[in-house]
Protein backbone atom coordinates (compact mmCIF):
# COMPACT_ATOMS: atom_id res chain seq x y z
CA UNK A 1 0.00 0.00 0.00
CA UNK A 2 1.75 3.14 -1.16
CA UNK A 3 1.44 6.28 0.84
CA UNK A 4 2.59 9.46 -0.82
CA UNK A 5 4.89 11.27 1.65
CA UNK A 6 2.85 14.40 0.92
CA UNK A 7 -0.25 12.64 2.21
CA UNK A 8 1.38 11.80 5.53
CA UNK A 9 2.68 15.32 5.92
CA UNK A 10 -0.69 16.89 5.12
CA UNK A 11 -2.47 14.49 7.44
CA UNK A 12 -0.09 15.37 10.26
CA UNK A 13 -0.57 19.10 9.62
CA UNK A 14 -4.32 18.58 9.87
CA UNK A 15 -3.87 16.61 13.06
CA UNK A 16 -1.91 19.44 14.63
CA UNK A 17 -4.54 21.95 13.48
CA UNK A 18 -7.29 19.86 15.05
CA UNK A 19 -5.34 19.50 18.29
CA UNK A 20 -4.97 23.23 18.33
CA UNK A 21 -8.48 24.27 17.34
CA UNK A 22 -10.67 21.49 18.70
CA UNK A 23 -8.89 19.60 21.46
CA UNK A 24 -10.80 17.28 23.73
CA UNK A 25 -12.02 19.50 26.59
CA UNK A 26 -10.34 18.58 29.89
CA UNK A 27 -13.71 18.09 31.57
CA UNK A 28 -14.67 15.53 28.92
CA UNK A 29 -11.46 13.60 29.59
CA UNK A 30 -12.10 13.83 33.33
CA UNK A 31 -15.64 12.48 32.90
CA UNK A 32 -14.24 9.58 30.87
CA UNK A 33 -11.77 8.75 33.66
CA UNK A 34 -14.58 9.02 36.23
CA UNK A 35 -16.73 6.59 34.26
CA UNK A 36 -14.62 3.77 35.67
CA UNK A 37 -15.96 4.38 39.16
CA UNK A 38 -19.46 3.51 37.96
CA UNK A 39 -18.41 0.01 37.00
CA UNK A 40 -20.46 -2.61 38.79
CA UNK A 41 -18.67 -5.88 38.12
CA UNK A 42 -20.93 -7.99 40.32
CA UNK A 43 -24.26 -7.19 38.75
CA UNK A 44 -25.66 -8.92 35.69
CA UNK A 45 -25.85 -6.60 32.69
CA UNK A 46 -29.24 -6.15 31.01
CA UNK A 47 -28.77 -5.14 27.38
CA UNK A 48 -31.01 -2.72 25.55
CA UNK A 49 -33.30 -4.83 23.34
CA UNK A 50 -35.82 -2.20 22.28
CA UNK A 51 -35.74 1.56 21.86
CA UNK A 52 -38.72 3.37 20.37
CA UNK A 53 -36.32 6.07 19.25
CA UNK A 54 -34.87 3.64 16.74
CA UNK A 55 -38.14 2.07 15.67
CA UNK A 56 -39.45 3.80 12.54
CA UNK A 57 -43.08 3.05 13.35
CA UNK A 58 -42.76 4.79 16.67
CA UNK A 59 -41.00 7.80 15.27
CA UNK A 60 -44.12 9.93 15.09
CA UNK A 61 -44.93 9.23 18.74
CA UNK A 62 -41.44 10.13 19.81
CA UNK A 63 -41.46 13.47 18.09
CA UNK A 64 -44.79 14.46 19.65
CA UNK A 65 -44.80 17.19 22.25
CA UNK A 66 -45.08 14.58 25.02
CA UNK A 67 -41.57 13.40 24.11
CA UNK A 68 -42.30 9.81 25.16
CA UNK A 69 -39.68 7.17 24.68
CA UNK A 70 -40.04 3.47 25.46
CA UNK A 71 -36.99 1.33 26.12
CA UNK A 72 -36.59 -2.25 27.20
CA UNK A 73 -33.63 -4.04 28.85
CA UNK A 74 -33.34 -7.79 29.18
CA UNK A 75 -31.43 -10.53 30.90
CA UNK A 76 -32.48 -14.18 30.62
CA UNK A 77 -34.29 -13.87 33.94
CA UNK A 78 -35.51 -10.31 34.04
CA UNK A 79 -36.91 -7.58 31.81
CA UNK A 80 -37.01 -3.89 32.70
CA UNK A 81 -39.27 -1.66 30.61
CA UNK A 82 -38.93 2.06 31.05
CA UNK A 83 -40.97 4.93 29.69
CA UNK A 84 -39.01 8.18 29.58
CA UNK A 85 -40.75 11.52 29.27
CA UNK A 86 -39.15 14.91 28.89
CA UNK A 87 -40.19 17.37 31.55
CA UNK A 88 -38.45 20.58 30.62
CA UNK A 89 -34.72 20.09 31.00
CA UNK A 90 -35.27 17.00 33.13
CA UNK A 91 -36.60 13.50 32.58
CA UNK A 92 -39.34 11.50 34.30
CA UNK A 93 -39.31 7.73 34.17
CA UNK A 94 -41.90 5.03 34.79
CA UNK A 95 -40.64 1.48 34.96
CA UNK A 96 -41.93 -2.06 34.99
CA UNK A 97 -39.98 -5.13 36.07
CA UNK A 98 -40.96 -8.52 34.64
CA UNK A 99 -41.63 -11.01 36.07
CA UNK A 100 -43.40 -8.64 38.49
CA UNK A 101 -41.66 -8.44 41.86
CA UNK A 102 -40.66 -6.08 44.60
CA UNK A 103 -37.21 -4.64 44.12
CA UNK A 104 -34.89 -1.88 45.14
CA UNK A 105 -34.07 0.39 42.21
CA UNK A 106 -31.00 2.62 42.08
CA UNK A 107 -31.13 5.14 39.27
CA UNK A 108 -27.53 5.93 38.36
CA UNK A 109 -27.34 9.17 36.42
CA UNK A 110 -25.25 12.29 35.85
CA UNK A 111 -26.03 14.01 39.13
CA UNK A 112 -25.59 10.92 41.28
CA UNK A 113 -27.80 8.03 42.37
CA UNK A 114 -31.52 8.27 43.11
CA UNK A 115 -33.21 5.48 45.01
CA UNK A 116 -36.72 4.17 44.67
CA UNK A 117 -38.62 0.91 45.10
CA UNK A 118 -40.65 -1.26 42.78
CA UNK A 119 -43.97 -2.42 44.22
CA UNK A 120 -45.31 -6.00 44.20
CA UNK A 121 -46.32 -5.48 40.57
CA UNK A 122 -42.78 -4.47 39.68
CA UNK A 123 -43.71 -0.83 39.06
CA UNK A 124 -41.50 2.12 39.91
CA UNK A 125 -41.16 5.78 38.99
CA UNK A 126 -38.84 8.73 39.37
CA UNK A 127 -39.09 12.35 38.34
CA UNK A 128 -36.89 15.30 37.48
CA UNK A 129 -33.82 13.26 36.59
CA UNK A 130 -31.00 15.06 34.88
CA UNK A 131 -30.87 14.44 31.14
CA UNK A 132 -27.83 12.41 30.17
CA UNK A 133 -26.54 8.86 30.71
CA UNK A 134 -28.71 6.66 32.92
CA UNK A 135 -28.42 3.11 34.20
CA UNK A 136 -30.74 1.31 36.61
CA UNK A 137 -29.55 -1.14 39.25
CA UNK A 138 -32.34 -3.49 40.23
CA UNK A 139 -32.02 -5.72 43.30
CA UNK A 140 -34.89 -8.13 43.82
CA UNK A 141 -36.25 -7.85 47.35
CA UNK A 142 -36.46 -11.61 47.71
CA UNK A 143 -32.70 -11.87 47.29
CA UNK A 144 -33.10 -14.20 44.33
CA UNK A 145 -30.70 -14.87 41.49
CA UNK A 146 -29.16 -12.74 40.21
CA UNK A 147 -28.49 -10.56 43.21
CA UNK A 148 -28.58 -7.44 41.07
CA UNK A 149 -29.18 -6.46 37.49
CA UNK A 150 -27.89 -3.28 35.89
CA UNK A 151 -29.25 -1.86 32.67
CA UNK A 152 -26.88 -0.80 29.92
CA UNK A 153 -26.09 2.92 30.02
CA UNK A 154 -28.48 4.93 27.90
CA UNK A 155 -28.58 8.65 27.23
CA UNK A 156 -32.02 9.95 28.18
CA UNK B 1 -0.43 1.78 20.71
CA UNK B 2 -0.01 -1.81 19.64
CA UNK B 3 -3.19 -3.85 19.64
CA UNK B 4 -1.96 -6.30 22.21
CA UNK B 5 -1.07 -3.44 24.52
CA UNK B 6 -4.67 -2.29 24.29
CA UNK B 7 -5.77 -5.85 25.05
CA UNK B 8 -3.60 -5.97 28.16
CA UNK B 9 -4.97 -2.64 29.36
CA UNK B 10 -8.51 -3.91 28.90
CA UNK B 11 -7.72 -7.00 30.93
CA UNK B 12 -6.14 -4.98 33.69
CA UNK B 13 -9.00 -2.48 33.79
CA UNK B 14 -11.53 -5.31 33.91
CA UNK B 15 -9.70 -6.48 37.01
CA UNK B 16 -10.13 -3.07 38.61
CA UNK B 17 -6.87 -1.35 37.61
CA UNK B 18 -7.71 2.35 37.46
CA UNK B 19 -4.37 3.33 35.94
CA UNK B 20 -4.97 0.95 33.04
CA UNK B 21 -8.32 2.65 32.52
CA UNK B 22 -6.72 6.06 32.60
CA UNK B 23 -4.27 4.95 29.90
CA UNK B 24 -7.15 3.73 27.75
CA UNK B 25 -8.80 7.14 28.14
CA UNK B 26 -5.60 8.89 27.12
CA UNK B 27 -5.30 6.67 24.07
CA UNK B 28 -8.88 6.80 22.85
CA UNK B 29 -10.65 9.91 24.16
CA UNK B 30 -9.37 11.84 21.13
CA UNK B 31 -10.91 9.28 18.80
CA UNK B 32 -14.29 9.34 20.58
CA UNK B 33 -14.32 13.14 20.53
CA UNK B 34 -13.42 13.28 16.84
CA UNK B 35 -16.34 10.98 16.06
CA UNK B 36 -18.80 13.27 17.83
CA UNK B 37 -17.44 16.18 15.81
CA UNK B 38 -17.59 14.21 12.56
CA UNK B 39 -21.30 13.73 13.21
CA UNK B 40 -21.68 17.46 13.80
CA UNK B 41 -22.77 17.26 17.40
CA UNK B 42 -22.68 20.42 19.46
CA UNK B 43 -20.06 20.53 22.17
CA UNK B 44 -22.68 19.83 24.85
CA UNK B 45 -24.06 16.81 22.99
CA UNK B 46 -20.53 15.66 22.20
CA UNK B 47 -19.72 15.69 25.91
CA UNK B 48 -22.83 13.62 26.66
CA UNK B 49 -22.03 11.11 23.92
CA UNK B 50 -18.45 10.80 25.12
CA UNK B 51 -19.56 10.21 28.70
CA UNK B 52 -22.18 7.63 27.73
CA UNK B 53 -19.68 5.81 25.51
CA UNK B 54 -17.07 5.53 28.27
CA UNK B 55 -19.67 4.50 30.85
CA UNK B 56 -20.72 1.72 28.50
CA UNK B 57 -17.14 0.58 28.11
CA UNK B 58 -16.71 0.53 31.89
CA UNK B 59 -19.70 -1.81 32.17
CA UNK B 60 -18.73 -4.04 29.23
CA UNK B 61 -15.00 -4.10 29.76
CA UNK B 62 -15.02 -7.58 31.27
CA UNK B 63 -16.93 -9.11 28.37
CA UNK B 64 -15.57 -7.56 25.18
CA UNK B 65 -15.07 -10.23 22.52
CA UNK B 66 -11.78 -8.90 21.21
CA UNK B 67 -10.02 -6.84 23.88
CA UNK B 68 -7.25 -6.04 21.37
CA UNK B 69 -9.83 -4.20 19.29
CA UNK B 70 -11.22 -2.02 22.05
CA UNK B 71 -10.53 1.03 19.86
CA UNK B 72 -12.94 -0.25 17.24
CA UNK B 73 -15.42 -1.15 20.02
CA UNK B 74 -15.29 2.42 21.28
CA UNK B 75 -15.59 3.81 17.76
CA UNK B 76 -18.69 1.70 17.08
CA UNK B 77 -20.23 2.62 20.43
CA UNK B 78 -19.54 6.31 19.83
CA UNK B 79 -21.06 6.16 16.36
CA UNK B 80 -24.23 4.57 17.71
CA UNK B 81 -24.51 7.10 20.51
CA UNK B 82 -24.09 9.92 17.98
CA UNK B 83 -26.90 8.54 15.84
CA UNK B 84 -29.16 8.14 18.90
CA UNK B 85 -28.34 11.68 19.95
CA UNK B 86 -29.17 13.03 16.52
CA UNK B 87 -32.49 11.18 16.48
CA UNK B 88 -33.35 12.31 19.99
CA UNK B 89 -32.65 15.91 19.19
CA UNK B 90 -33.86 15.94 15.57
CA UNK B 91 -32.08 19.18 15.31
CA UNK B 92 -29.77 20.21 12.52
CA UNK B 93 -26.41 21.55 13.56
CA UNK B 94 -25.15 24.25 11.23
CA UNK B 95 -22.06 23.36 9.25
CA UNK B 96 -20.46 26.42 10.74
CA UNK B 97 -20.15 24.57 14.01
CA UNK B 98 -17.26 22.65 12.52
CA UNK B 99 -15.50 25.83 11.56
CA UNK B 100 -15.95 27.54 14.88
CA UNK B 101 -12.52 28.57 15.85
CA UNK B 102 -13.33 29.37 19.44
CA UNK B 103 -11.25 27.25 21.65
CA UNK B 104 -10.61 27.44 25.37
CA UNK B 105 -8.64 30.57 26.11
CA UNK B 106 -6.28 30.78 28.99
CA UNK B 107 -7.63 32.81 31.85
CA UNK B 108 -4.37 34.39 32.87
CA UNK B 109 -3.01 37.50 31.19
CA UNK B 110 -0.40 37.00 28.48
CA UNK B 111 3.12 36.90 29.78
CA UNK B 112 5.99 38.61 28.06
CA UNK B 113 7.10 35.21 26.83
CA UNK B 114 3.77 34.64 25.16
CA UNK B 115 3.84 38.05 23.53
CA UNK B 116 7.26 37.27 22.09
CA UNK B 117 5.99 33.99 20.67
CA UNK B 118 2.90 35.66 19.26
CA UNK B 119 4.26 36.25 15.78
CA UNK B 120 5.11 32.65 14.90
CA UNK B 121 2.00 31.48 16.75
CA UNK B 122 -0.07 33.74 14.59
CA UNK B 123 1.38 32.28 11.41
CA UNK B 124 0.81 28.73 12.61
CA UNK B 125 -2.64 29.77 13.71
CA UNK B 126 -3.49 31.20 10.31
CA UNK B 127 -2.35 28.03 8.58
CA UNK B 128 -4.33 25.89 11.02
CA UNK B 129 -7.43 27.97 10.43
CA UNK B 130 -7.02 27.73 6.64
CA UNK B 131 -6.73 23.94 6.88
CA UNK B 132 -9.67 23.68 9.23
CA UNK B 133 -11.92 25.79 7.02
CA UNK B 134 -10.85 23.89 3.90
CA UNK B 135 -11.85 20.61 5.56
CA UNK B 136 -15.24 22.11 6.39
CA UNK B 137 -15.83 22.82 2.70
CA UNK B 138 -15.23 19.23 1.61
CA UNK B 139 -18.09 16.88 0.77
CA UNK B 140 -19.64 15.16 3.79
CA UNK B 141 -17.89 11.81 3.46
CA UNK B 142 -14.44 13.38 3.18
CA UNK B 143 -15.15 15.80 6.00
CA UNK B 144 -16.22 12.96 8.29
CA UNK B 145 -13.35 10.69 7.36
CA UNK B 146 -10.68 13.34 7.76
CA UNK B 147 -12.15 14.60 11.03
CA UNK B 148 -11.82 11.15 12.54
CA UNK B 149 -8.53 10.31 10.88
CA UNK B 150 -6.82 13.37 12.36
CA UNK B 151 -7.71 12.53 15.96
CA UNK B 152 -4.83 12.43 18.43
CA UNK B 153 -3.30 9.95 18.83
CA UNK B 154 -3.85 8.68 15.26
CA UNK B 155 -6.52 5.99 15.01
CA UNK B 156 -6.06 2.78 13.06
CA UNK B 157 -7.96 2.27 9.81
CA UNK B 158 -10.05 -0.36 11.61
CA UNK B 159 -11.10 2.26 14.14
CA UNK B 160 -11.93 4.81 11.43
CA UNK B 161 -13.91 2.13 9.59
CA UNK B 162 -15.89 1.29 12.75
CA UNK B 163 -16.59 4.96 13.35
CA UNK B 164 -18.11 5.38 9.88
CA UNK B 165 -19.50 1.89 9.35
CA UNK B 166 -17.35 1.48 6.22
CA UNK B 167 -15.27 -1.49 5.04
CA UNK B 168 -11.76 -1.17 6.41
CA UNK B 169 -10.30 -1.75 2.94
CA UNK B 170 -11.96 1.42 1.68
CA UNK B 171 -10.30 3.71 4.21
CA UNK B 172 -6.86 3.91 2.58
CA UNK B 173 -8.09 4.77 -0.91
CA UNK B 174 -10.74 7.17 0.44
CA UNK B 175 -8.14 8.91 2.57
CA UNK B 176 -5.90 9.43 -0.47
CA UNK B 177 -8.81 10.77 -2.50
CA UNK B 178 -9.94 13.11 0.25
CA UNK B 179 -6.48 14.50 0.89
CA UNK B 180 -6.22 15.21 -2.83
CA UNK B 181 -9.60 16.98 -2.67
CA UNK B 182 -8.32 18.97 0.24
CA UNK B 183 -5.25 20.05 -1.71
CA UNK B 184 -7.50 21.23 -4.51
CA UNK B 185 -9.63 23.10 -2.01
CA UNK B 186 -6.56 24.76 -0.52
CA UNK B 187 -5.15 25.61 -3.94
CA UNK B 188 -8.45 27.23 -4.89
CA UNK B 189 -8.07 29.60 -1.97
CA UNK B 190 -4.99 31.29 -3.20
Amino acid sequence: MSDAPDDSALEQELRLAAARLDPVPPEVVAAAVDAFSWRDADAELAELVFDSLLDADQATLVRGSAGRRLVSFKTPGLTVDVEVTSAGPGRDIMGQISPPQRASVHIRHGAGIARTDADELGRFAAAALQAGPMSLRVSAAGGGTPAAVITDWLAI
Amino acid sequence: MADDDAGKLVGAAAGGDKEAWRTLVQRFSGLVWSITRAYHLSRADAADVSQTTWLRLAEHIGTIDNPDRVGAWLATAARRECLQNIRANARAVPTDDMTRLDHPTREDNPTEDEVLRAESEREQGLRAKALWQAVARLPLRCRQLLTILIASPPPSYAEVAAALDLPVGSIGPTRARCLQRLRQELAGCI
